[in-house]
């Protein structure tokens, strides 16, 4: 007697807010208000960023305090993608260092979608662990996977350097992703909440039937956690699409070289120096545009997420 | 002689149809497959994570410039340590940014999510939301440091243009660390949202239909329901956030770099300037060791006290 | 599946076990490329193959790398490989590198930094090979040369640059003022009333309200212009922009000698009588506090028309020209008690790292960028002064050409007016302990005197 897994959209709560009657309340105005306030201040920088890139560098602070693009110029994207030339980069305040755009963010893409992609589903099959399989000994070994999170980076930098170093893997996409490529407690702790809260009663529906661990976790558990799973994903892929230092230490070399190295020519060179302001925030601005195309192709899966009721 | 005794397998010997938990037997268990469902985890947590602290905790009873050998010295470290005043002075400044930015950032992050949840399926104001999380710390500190500046930023700008005095947000010792911890809320609100708000999609909706046939209102179903509902991830959210919060170091070193004074010279940009600007590694790994310990202790407490190793939902 | 899994499993655990040996072997001991070798001379002869070198300066790189254009003409068998990394991430880099063996062949070296890499051991003595191969180690501007050597009397650097402070003043503002350019050129200062230097300063602070620093009804706290700016702090233990130039011509020196000084002199009536007279200008409003500039730098705010004068160092010209709607000016330091002005000398060098691979390449490499085939383009590509005197000309030309009159950082140069860069060990200790106990003095926190205080602090470094 097979249960189905049915999607029941009735028990989704994402699809429709309780209805209260659609009458305009006091609750729903502030709330909305609350809403907006929120996301003005949550995006004036972005506002201020984008104005800021298509300023000149050179002329940012004859009036700081405009809102408006302080002479509007197309100069800093084209720093950014590599298409200025010195004489022009340093004309508006550029340091006319080269930036091969296309190439970085090749690598990055690498980078990021593979430690990315390792990191989940490795993480995925110890949080499965962690959560519904039973063994001796299992929350402590949780506990101590969980510690890792608080390991301090000075103790872990230099021996993961020396050690990618040894292995012959600096300047190598291998020698990048490794240490990010099994875990990391952040990913391990979240799939196992998630994993927690799973209805008990299918698994054991498939245990009935016969399923070994294996095929409930590939058939049942992983699909029922689609959001969770993409919302780890894409979070994930954020943290190490900005990854600066780990790929400043160990991937110096062009062809392994990732965005958020390359574009630190924007930043001041010499000390008490200032960035090359236009031209960091219009490489901030790009640099974050792949994540947003990743982040709503798959928003609509997150928004559209199966409510789980269970057995039928 | 009951039906059970005949049932193979073994591990079915315990088990009653319609009593949850009893086809497990105690004991080993699934221990076999355990290992392997964890064993590409572990390779990584043993080789990136617990040699490096092995190492680094060996590092801390030594007195080590990085370039030369290290020098053994026992507890040496640590008896310096407490008699540090700069180290107590770090532990209170980080224990204060702790608190203005957890505080701040787990209510917002609840409210930005249940908002979402109840007010709007978009995924445009989803997306935006999260925007923050997608610039690095840095570039975030970077654009306040500049947008918060007395003399040239925006900010002030208006505060000065309605008439108030304006405020050195990252020059005053009073005002330092809580800019850094506004900041910082700033930056991880909408990520702290997207997580909650992750929780709340699991939670199905009969639960609500229920509670909301019975007569409840939001307000009651918020607390009754979600809130308790939302308790694994609640606990996932408290416990990374503040393990996070604790080892705040890049707005520090592109703002203030500690100051003014000791004003924001947390723990970790304390360590960081010990380990590698003056040459004591040894000293910074001690510190690191306590760090460590402070937040695993802290850890437990949170995960015993919420019982996150449960889930009202199962 | 499974067994598939666990057979990657072992291979995984054996490749972790190897490199967990090899880690421990090689890591933790970064001196076993050359184990700071005695004084032998590198044969540069031969010479072949990759050199790596690092700078820090963006706007420099171009220079260098003409530079190693011209080098390859007269090496071709050396490929000379230029890499940049801003000035934060450089020294973690560098750091770094040396610790896991990978640090280049050849990088830009700091007075502030090399008695630590000294210490450690990661520099290469040069004075053997530099007798071997006939170089000159007198051609550069006076003073610069000893500066790069140890405490050993070993030279561990060879002179490229130097910077001298000067004043950089807002044209515009000036005018504003009734100021006029020339009046600037033989300022006094004292550390009982300022001087000419402070009537100047506060005639050009300018209150929101239009009234002068030197008008009856001006509100301090509502300064719109300030006739000094401040740059970035208190300056710490040496102010090399902040106040150097005042305690350095009030016949006060930082160290008992320089440099490999051993005392400081903190606690003496000549350096704290300057603070006080400088923490007073910031109490009048002539100065911004030092919370008012943590922020942006002070070039910016210069160029946002709020400070009338800045003093600033010859690295930051290119920050000071080019702003939109500044005009900007440059003058010399004004002259104190002992009679003469006097600015902080600094210098870069390149060194040689000891874990090299390819040391006779990067020898080579060094003595060219210490030669006048190299400090010539340098110089004339107007970014910095180079050591040699002759390629120093050749920049003040090419600065010339750019619009920028530089006679007034050089001034010092030619007048014997400057003073060195204060080089000791405990550097970033003493740091550690000057930066906020000056912080607290110029804010009006602890009055001049606490600074004896710090004084004994830092002395108790060296023992």
């Amino acid at each position: 007697m097979a249960t189905t897994t049915a999607p029941s959209r009735s028990a989704g709560v994402a699809d429709t807010p309780v209805k209260t009657g659609g009458k305009i309340n006091a609750g729903r105005v502030a709330a909305w208000a609350a809403m907006i306030i929120l996301i003005l201040i949550t995006l004036f920088p972005f506002y201020w960023m984008i104005r800021t890139a298509f300023s000149t560098s050179k002329s940012l602070f004859s009036d700081p305090n405009s809102l408006l693009p302080v002479d509007f110029t197309w100069g800093a994207f084209k720093r950014v993608f590599g298409l200025a030339t010195p004489a022009e980069a340093q004309a508006e305040g550029g340091s006319g260092a080269a930036v091969n755009f296309w190439l970085f963010l090749r690598n990055s893409i690498v980078y990021a979608t593979l430690s990315t992609a390792g990191q989940v589903f490795f993480s995925a099959l110890a949080a499965y662990a962690f959560a519904r399989l039973r063994w001796p000994g299992r929350d402590k070994v949780f506990f101590l996977f969980l510690t890792a999170l608080m390991i301090p980076p000075i103790f872990v930098m230099l021996p993961n350097f020396i050690l990618i170093k040894n292995l012959g893997l600096i300047n190598t996409f291998p020698g990048l992703i490794l240490p990010y490529f099994f875990m990391t407690p952040f990913a391990i702790f979240f799939l196992r909440q998630f994993f927690l809260g799973i209805n008990k009663e299918i698994e054991e529906a498939a245990k009935l039937d016969g399923a070994g661990h294996w095929l409930i976790f590939f058939r049942i558990i992983l699909p029922m956690s689609w959001a969770p799973i993409i919302t780890l994903f894409i979070l994930t892929f954020i943290n190490q699409w900005n990854d600066y230092f780990w790929p400043l230490l160990v991937g110096a070399n062009d062809k392994v070289r990732v965005l958020t190295v390359a574009l630190g020519v924007f930043k001041s060179q010499t000390p008490q120096g200032s960035p090359d302001w236009a031209g960091l925030m219009a490489a901030v601005l790009v640099a974050a545009i792949p994540i947003l195309i990743l982040f709503f192709a798959f928003a609509k899966k997150i928004v559209n997420s199966i409510g789980f009721s269970g057995v039928k | 002689m009951s039906v059970v005794d005949t049932i193979e397998p073994v591990d079915r010997k315990d088990f009653v149809p319609g009593v949850r938990g009893t086809d497990k037997p105690p004991g080993k268990g699934d221990l076999a497959m355990a290992l392997v469902f964890i064993l590409p985890a572990a390779i990584g947590f043993l080789v990136f994570y617990v040699y490096p602290f092995i190492r680094g905790f060996y590092f801390s009873l030594t007195r080590y410039n990085l370039l030369g050998t290290p020098h053994f010295i026992g507890l040496d470290n640590f008896t310096k340590l407490f008699q540090d005043k700069l180290f107590w002075n770090a532990l209170l400044v980080t224990v204060e940014y702790v608190l203005i930015n957890i505080v701040f950032q787990t209510i917002l992050a609840v409210a930005i999510a249940v908002l979402m949840h109840r007010l709007t399926q978009s995924t445009v104001i989803r997306g935006l939301i999260l925007l923050p999380f997608l610039i690095s710390n840095v570039i975030a500190a970077l654009v306040w440091f500049w947008l918060l500046d007395y003399q040239i930023g925006l900010v002030n700008g208006f505060i000065a243009a309605i008439g108030f005095d304006k405020i050195p947000f990252f020059g005053d010792a009073a005002w330092a660390i809580p800019t850094i911890a506004m900041v910082n809320v700033w930056r991880h609100m909408g990520y702290t949202a997207l997580l909650v708000f992750a929780g709340l999609q699991m939670i199905p909706g009969y639960v609500y239909e229920a509670a909301s046939v019975d007569g409840s209102t939001e307000w009651q179903s918020f607390w009754r329901i979600t809130l308790p509902l939302l308790r694994p991830i609640l606990a996932l959210v408290l416990v990374i956030t503040v393990t996070g919060s604790f080892q705040v170091f890049d707005t520090v070193a592109v703002t203030t770099q500690g100051g003014p004074g000791n004003a924001s010279r947390v723990m970790q940009y304390y360590i960081y300037q010990k380990g590698f600007t003056e040459g004591q590694f040894g000293y910074a790994s001690a510190l690191s060791v306590i760090l460590f310990i402070i937040l695993a202790t802290v850890a437990l407490i949170q995960l015993r006290l919420l019982r996150a190793g449960e889930s009202d939902l199962a | 599946m499974a067994r598939m899994r666990k057979k990657l499993g072992a291979a995984l655990i054996g490749v972790a076990a190897l490199s967990l040996t090899l880690t421990a072997c090689g890591g933790g001991g970064g001196s076993e490329g050359g184990g700071g070798s005695e004084g032998s001379a590198i044969d540069t002869s031969n010479a072949s193959g990759d050199v790596n070198y690092w700078l820090w300066d963006a706007n420099q790189q171009p220079a260098y790398q003409a530079c190693a254009d011209k080098f390859k003409q007269a090496n071709p068998n050396i490929n000379v490989k230029i890499t940049q990394y801003g000035w934060n991430d450089y020294w973690s880099k560098l750091t770094n590198g040396f610790v896991a063996g990978d640090a280049p062949d050849v990088f830009t070296d700091h007075l502030s930094k090399y008695p630590e890499f000294i210490t450690q051991e990661q520099l290469v003595p040069l004075d053997d090979t530099l007798t071997k191969d006939g170089f000159n180690v007198n051609q550069y501007q006076e003073g610069l040369a000893d500066l790069w050597k140890g405490q050993d009397a070993k030279r561990y650097g060879l002179p490229k640059d130097f910077d001298t402070i000067a004043i950089f003043y807002n044209k515009k503002l000036l005018a504003d003022a009734g100021v006029k350019e020339a009046d600037l050129q033989n300022l006094q200062w004292n550390p009982q009333d300022g001087g000419t230097y402070e009537k100047l300063i506060a005639h050009l602070t300018v209150d929101q309200s239009g009234k002068r620093g030197d008008e009856s009804g001006f509100d301090k706290s509502k300064v719109k212009v300030y006739g000094l700016g401040l740059d970035g702090g208190s300056g710490a233990g040496n102010g090399q922009t902040q106040w150097s130039m005042y305690t350095g011509s009030n016949n006060w020196t930082h160290t008992d000698k320089n440099p490999w000084g051993t005392h400081y002199n903190y606690d003496q009536p000549a350096f704290q009588d300057t603070i006080k007279w400088f923490a007073s200008l910031i109490e009048k409003g002539y100065v911004p506090s030092v919370a008012a500039v943590t922020g942006q730098g002070q070039s910016s705010i210069f160029a946002a028309g709020k400070y009338a004068l800045t003093t600033d160092g010859s690295w930051n010209i290119g920050s000071y020209y080019g702003s939109k709607g500044i005009e900007t000016g440059v003058a010399p330091l004004p002259a104190g008690p002992s009679g003469k002005r006097a600015s902080m000398y600094n210098g870069l060098a390149d060194s040689i790292w000891v874990g090299s691979k390819n040391k006779p390449a990067a020898a080579k490499w060094v003595e060219f960028l210490g030669s006048p085939d190299c400090q010539n383009i340098v110089g004339e590509k107007a970014v910095v002064f180079p050591a040699i005197p002759a390629a120093t000309d050749k920049a003040e030309a090419a600065f010339k050409a750019k619009g920028v009159d530089v006679t007034s950082f050089l001034v010092n140069v030619k007048d014997k007016t400057t003073f060195l860069f204060p080089i000791t060990d405990h550097a970033s200790e003493i740091e550690g302990i000057m930066h906020p106990a000056m912080d607290d003095v110029l804010s009006g926190k602890a009055p001049a005197t606490s600074l004896s205080d710090a004084n004994n602090q830092v002395n108790q470094l060296f023992g």
